[in-house]
């Protein structure tokens, strides 16, 4: 910490910051993640109400009003964040404008300047496409990730199994290449209207592999071994897929308690849990989302070890 | 003398390994079930119903007699369950009543009652509660059980999971509606109308629409591989969830071992705690036979 005096612009900019940032929920960054969340969801029903014709027709003027209204809220959601981003990094440690290029190049930092910067190109623009426009704004559904670690978790955990993905998915591409290709010149000649390429023969492929049944009947013997023996394909994918899932998900939960273990192994040590080690097991315990059951039973573990050492 | 047949009805229909009879009284329970559910299945063939109406009208009469002794019973004798100091008898038969088993005893049973008081009901709606019974079951198999335990300490996970199938239900429905809005009006006209054709191909991977656009089918396609990537989710969930819970049993199994251990006597009341979270845990004795010679080597 700096000994010199802060001013209130830099202390104001610090509490912005932390309002937002969200790392350690207070009342107030909690309430600011309800009301954004509450007016995300509100925009997509807005979206998906917007579309029925007759709604539209009845109610436009309270459509546009509520979108003009919301994409005033981003703005200043947006601004704010990029100014009080300024405050992450001392001016030792990179300056203020680490901290913001930092968000303004983050996956949320575009989600955020795309899911509401258009609006203003189609008041500069009037004749742009409305419906590209809509596409932009249903990126505003994307804003919920910061609050739910659904998407973090599944990419952390696929990264650390990025081995096994990839291998599923270089099997995927291969076996993609392969049949289609065999099916374009076993079947080719027979059905030239519904395989009429190799790319036409790769859509038949994915369709077959992701539903169990393409567009296309065989007329072939040879076609119809080629169908079933993609068929089995497709099962044995769908299953080394769900085995990769299963496998990342599993070791990223129990790298997670081991790393709790371990905090509060070392919390326990020296015999005694102060407030500040409390405050830290449990925020540990909320960024990993771990249930109340699951830290007791870690716990309980500890201790009884440490009863079992204590009593030999 | 009431007060101990009362404790031992308790015991035997709770199915204590400490009497014999309780496991013919499972197993008892268990044929009427099954022979019921087969009854009920069997009855809704038009040809058969002809033929046996009677027979099943029979059956469906001394099934519900022996269900209602059941319910009776177990009301009663559960009455032991906490002695006059704990809560009194009338705590244990609340907590059985309102528990999802006793429920399920109720409501499977009590509806036929009111189908001899009046007739005039509709029977389709007896007939499911009848089903109910099927359910009577998962009292001597843990099978659900375990999957809502696997389930609630995941729910974290699921949450998320369903968290993701919305957002890509809701997205690849508008970028549909973006797509072929202007080509097919009749199913792609609004966007609730495409969450309908979204859900379908992400659940069967086969949409109900052939979209005619390119951009149309490249959207179909992806949306199709999201679903088979939402069932590998939704599978590798539950996987990892049985697989945690059982490894969580294990440690706890273990430490308590440890705790029986310590001392190095190992009295009968600790034995029967053991034997008891063996049989709750279901771990096989093999298992436990490694856990043992595993604690015992640490110990040396």
């Amino acid at each position: 910490m700096s000994a010199a005096p802060q001013s209130a612009s830099t202390r104001l900019q610090r509490r912005v910051f932390e309002i937002l940032d969200g790392a350690v929920l207070d009342g107030a960054s909690k309430a600011c993640e309800i009301f954004i969340a509450t007016l995300v969801v509100a925009n997509v029903l807005a979206i998906i109400l917007e579309s029925m014709h007759d709604l539209h027709e009845a109610y436009s003027a309270y459509f546009h009003m509520f979108d003009l209204v919301s994409v005033i809220v981003f703005s200043v959601e947006y601004v704010l964040r990029v100014w009080s981003y300024g405050a992450k990094y001392a001016s030792e440690n990179g300056g203020a404008w680490r901290g913001r290029k930092e968000y303004l190049f983050s996956v949320f930092g575009m989600v955020d300047f795309f899911s509401t910067v258009p609006f203003y190109l189609q008041l500069v623009f009037p004749g742009a496409d409305l419906r590209v426009l809509r596409m932009f704004r249903l990126l505003r559904i994307f804003k919920l990730s910061r609050y739910n670690s659904a998407m973090d978790d599944m990419f952390e955990a696929i990264k650390a199994e990025k081995d096994s993905f990839s291998s599923a998915m270089f099997l995927l591409f291969i076996s993609c290449l392969l049949f289609s290709s065999l099916i374009y010149i076993i079947e080719g000649h027979d059905q030239p209207d519904v395989f009429p390429s190799i790319p036409a023969a790769m859509h038949w492929f994915i369709l077959t592999i992701i539903s169990g049944w393409g567009n296309v009947d065989p007329v072939t013997y040879l076609g119809v071994a080629l169908v079933v023996v993609t068929q089995v394909l497709a099962i044995a994918l769908a299953a080394i897929l769900t085995g990769v899932v299963a496998t990342a998900y599993t070791a990223q939960v129990q790298r997670r308690e081991a790393i709790y273990e371990t905090e509060v192994r070392e919390v326990l040590a020296d015999g005694l849990v102060s407030d500040e080690e409390r405050a830290k097991l449990k925020q540990m315990q909320a960024k990993f989302g771990m249930t109340d059951e699951q830290v007791e039973a870690i716990a309980e573990q500890v201790d009884a070890e440490r009863r079992a050492r204590g009593e030999t | 003398m009431v007060t101990d047949l009362k404790l031992t009805l308790m015991e035997i229909l709770d199915g204590s390994p400490k009497y014999k009879v309780s496991r013919y009284v499972e197993w008892l329970i268990t044929l009427v079930v099954l022979v019921n559910c087969s009854a009920v299945i069997l009855d809704s063939v038009p040809e058969v119903h002809a033929v046996h109406k009677e027979f099943f009208h029979e059956l469906e009469f001394w099934s519900v007699m022996f269900f209602t002794l059941e319910y009776v019973l177990r009301v009663w004798s559960l009455g032991a369950k906490f002695g006059p100091d704990a809560g009194g008898a009338w705590k244990g038969r609340r907590q059985y009543i309102f528990s999802p088993f006793g429920l399920v005893d109720f409501f499977a049973t009590m509806p036929h009652y009111l189908h001899m008081f009046f007739p005039a009901l509709d029977l389709r709606i007896l007939r499911v509660l009848r089903l109910l019974r099927i359910l009577k079951l998962s009292k001597y198999n843990t099978a659900l059980q375990d999957l809502f335990h696997a389930v609630h300490s995941e729910r974290r996970a699921f949450g998320s999971a369903a968290f993701l199938l919305l957002i890509a239900t809701v997205v690849s429905a508008s970028l549909m509606h973006f797509a072929e809005g202007h080509e097919q009006p009749q199913f792609f006209g609004s966007i609730p109308h495409s969450i309908y054709w979204s859900i379908v191909t992400i659940t069967s991977g086969y949409g109900n629409v052939e979209p005619v656009t390119k951009a149309g089918e490249v959207i179909a396609l992806l949306t199709g591989f999201l679903g088979v990537c939402m069932a590998a989710i939704m599978t590798g969930i539950v996987a990892s969830a049985f697989s945690n819970q059982l490894s969580r049993k294990k440690a706890a199994y273990q430490s308590q071992l440890r705790a029986v251990l310590a001392d190095g006597v190992v009295s009968d009341a600790e034995r029967t705690t053991l034997k008891k979270l063996q049989a709750q845990y279901r771990l096989s004795d093999a298992q436990v036979q490694l856990f043992i010679d595993e604690a015992q080597n640490k110990k040396k």
